[in-house]
């Protein structure tokens, strides 16, 4: 594309960017009330990571030792489709943790 | 040598503000907004100052509004001040720049070390009370009051080993830190009770022996309980739980040796609704005005 | 060694012994007690993880979550004593974890969730007045040399893998069923407000707004977009990012007096 039709076509569009931006409409469109949903913040574990990394609080669980886990998968992956597994799903291998 | 102290304080003059003589409450995002809407009548607020060393964004936005209304006291939980190597000097800068920004009532620290060489432990870890590590926390104490140009509060520790290379007692330790440094003290309650059940000490007789006149804020929280390999009970300073009533006991002591001082509930695991905080922060209320009386005679 | 290297060492590594040297007053095994500090320093360190990449944690399930997180935090353990910076690399490790290569995209999915908590905690900086963009409609032949500075929150991620959609679908939005992995898309993530936002692109668009935060000028965007989309068209980019107040500055770049400079 050549500068001038460049310039032509940016102009068009922040002409119409600048509309479209100003409107309430963009507020109330389809892709905006998504984002809604999307825009979580500073709730639950959403609160962007403040939790417990940074308290100078203990925790008396214990469940450091993980030495010999054979970890099978158990999370949503299992619901997604996935082409490359076997199974149409999608699969974690299962692993062991070695001692170092 | 340290050159000797010009810092406000006690022992200068003027003294800053510090923090109101009520209780106050742990800044947790979960009621940013409910403290905005509903305004509770409270002493302070605290933040742990590693949530706040970003850039911008909602934490500042928020911590810059309630700031408006209520004191802040800032707790550093990073600063690795029992560490061997020299203290973070960026951390410092950083740190400084937020109290630069808040200009809080109150700056306090913990009696632990939490880095080793470029690692961050993200916990507070426990030092031996012995004479290298005494010089090693005033020299540092005494850069981070230089630093921050402020007095400093030191926490005591929970602890859940002890050091067979200790020759002071904590208390010992604590107030030489205290005395050589100007430091101020941050009496956490709570670890007092946490770590002389864990260590088969007496709570009471630990304070008796504390500089409890350089006491600047107490700290109140809950534990968990465990047992060691013997059987024994090893509490886990967790803050997941309502103050105990051994802790409030222990508290109401405290208060008759330091008179009535600003006072925190801590909750940072399994943290409750703000009303529920802040019935906990009423009966520190209680307590500080019953301390506040006028003492019968001796 | 010194006592706190030992010390630290222990911490994170199970298999060496409780450091020397440290007693319980009823003579008990010190063990025991260290295993509080393993505790805590790992454990806050795998929840600190989990609180920055809850969707990562989700597809994986807890406890394949935490296993990779133990070893990344033993690999590589924070170097800031500030939480939010922790994780920055957790993506690269997890491209690099052979137990999780059965789901090529779940690396693109951390580094999504990644940008949310750095837009979450990036500076602030105010929305350009968009009178000013107008006013730069009045000379259409300056518009490919405009440079528009782009808020500090903004992040673009361009990934072969469909990280948007199964990003949403754990928001509630859509069907995690009708998600295809391979497919690729793009992601805006943005500050508004006080709320961190992902919205979905395309390529040219990615491509659009990566070259304008690397500071290219309009003309190079558009070229870079043409790349992947020969007649795109930048009107509803443009739009999001004004109503999205992601447009801070704007200068001319070959103008002899720029504007908007003493903003920067």
């Amino acid at each position: 594309m050549n500068q001038q039709l460049t310039a032509a076509s940016l102009a068009l569009a922040l002409g119409a960017a600048l509309t479209v931006a100003a409107s309430p409409a963009l507020a109330a469109d389809k892709m905006a009330d998504k984002e809604k949903c999307f825009g979580v913040a500073l709730k639950g574990k959403n609160d962007c990571a403040a939790g417990p990394g940074t308290t100078c609080a203990g925790t008396s669980k214990i469940d450091y030792q993980g030495n010999s886990w054979s970890l099978v998968p158990k999370g949503t992956c299992q619901k997604t489709a996935s082409p490359t597994s076997p199974t149409g799903f999608g699969q974690l291998a299962a692993f062991k943790e070695k001692k170092a | 040598m340290p050159a000797p102290l010009d810092l406000p304080g006690p022992a200068g003059a003027p003294a800053p503000a510090g923090l109101p003589v009520r209780a106050g409450l742990g800044l947790k995002p979960a009621h940013f907004r409910d403290i905005l809407e509903t305004r509770p009548a409270l002493g302070f607020f605290e933040i742990h100052a590693e949530n706040y060393l970003v850039a911008g964004g909602p934490f500042h936005h928020y911590l810059s509004e309630i700031g408006q209304h209520y004191p802040l006291s800032v707790h550093g939980v990073g600063l690795s001040i029992g560490g061997e190597g020299p203290l973070d000097a960026a951390h410092l800068d950083r740190l400084a720049a937020l109290l630069d920004r808040y200009q809080p009532a109150a700056f306090s620290e913990h009696l632990a070390w939490s880095s080793h060489g470029c690692a961050f432990l993200n916990d507070l870890l426990p030092l031996p009370y012995d004479r290298a590590t005494l010089d090693r926390v005033c020299q540092h104490i005494d850069v981070v009051q230089h630093r921050l140009n402020r007095r400093m509060l030191l926490e005591n520790p929970a602890t859940y080993v002890e050091f067979a290379a200790s020759t002071l007692s904590e208390t010992e330790f604590i107030g030489e830190v205290v005395r050589r440094t100007g430091c101020g003290l941050l009496l956490d309650v709570n670890n007092v009770y946490v770590s002389c059940t864990n260590h088969g000490r007496d709570p009471y007789a630990y304070l008796d022996a504390l500089p409890l006149a350089a006491v600047g804020e107490i700290h109140l929280a809950g534990f968990a309980e465990d047992v060691d390999a013997a059987g024994d009970r090893l509490l886990i300073d967790n803050h997941g739980s309502p103050v105990a009533e051994a802790v409030w006991d222990l508290y109401r002591y405290a208060l008759a040796g330091s008179g009535p001082v600003a006072t925190l509930i801590e909750r940072d695991h399994d943290v409750p609704a703000l009303a529920v905080l802040l019935a906990e922060a009423g009966r520190a209320d209680g307590a500080l005005a019953a301390a506040a009386a006028p003492r019968r005679a001796a | 060694m010194s006592a706190q290297a030992a010390f630290a060492a222990a911490l994170v590594d199970p298999a060496l012994p409780c450091p020397p040297g440290l007693l319980a007053w009823n003579g008990s095994d010190p063990a025991r007690r260290f295993a509080v500090y393993r505790n805590n320093v790992v454990v806050s360190l795998i929840d600190a993880l989990a609180d920055g990449f809850p969707v990562v944690q989700a597809l994986v399930g807890d406890q394949f979550f935490r296993a990779m997180a133990r070893r990344y935090v033993v690999d590589r353990p924070p170097a800031s004593a500030v939480m939010a910076e922790y994780g920055d690399d957790f993506a690269d490790f997890i491209a690099g974890f052979a137990p999780a290569a059965g789901l090529p995209y779940l690396a693109d999915l951390a580094r999504l969730e990644r940008c949310r908590v750095t837009a979450c905690h990036a500076a602030d900086a105010a929305a350009i007045d968009p009178a000013q963009l107008a006013a730069a409609l009045a000379d259409p032949a300056t518009l490919p040399d405009l440079r528009l500075a782009l808020h500090p929150a903004l992040r673009v991620l361009a990934s072969d893998y469909a990280i948007v959609a199964l990003w949403a679908a754990h928001q509630g939005v859509g069907a995690l069923a009708e998600v295809h992995p391979g497919r690729p898309e793009s992601a805006l993530v943005l500050r508004y407000g006080l709320d961190v936002e992902v919205i979905g692109i395309t390529a040219a668009a990615a491509a659009f707004v990566a070259s304008l935060a690397a500071g290219y000028c309009l003309g190079q965007a558009m070229a870079a977009a043409g790349a992947h989309e020969a007649a795109f068209d930048p009107t509803a980019i443009l739009a999001t990012l004004i109503a999205k107040g992601a447009v801070c500055t704007v200068c001319t770049a070959s103008a002899r007096h720029p504007q908007g400079e003493h903003h920067d």
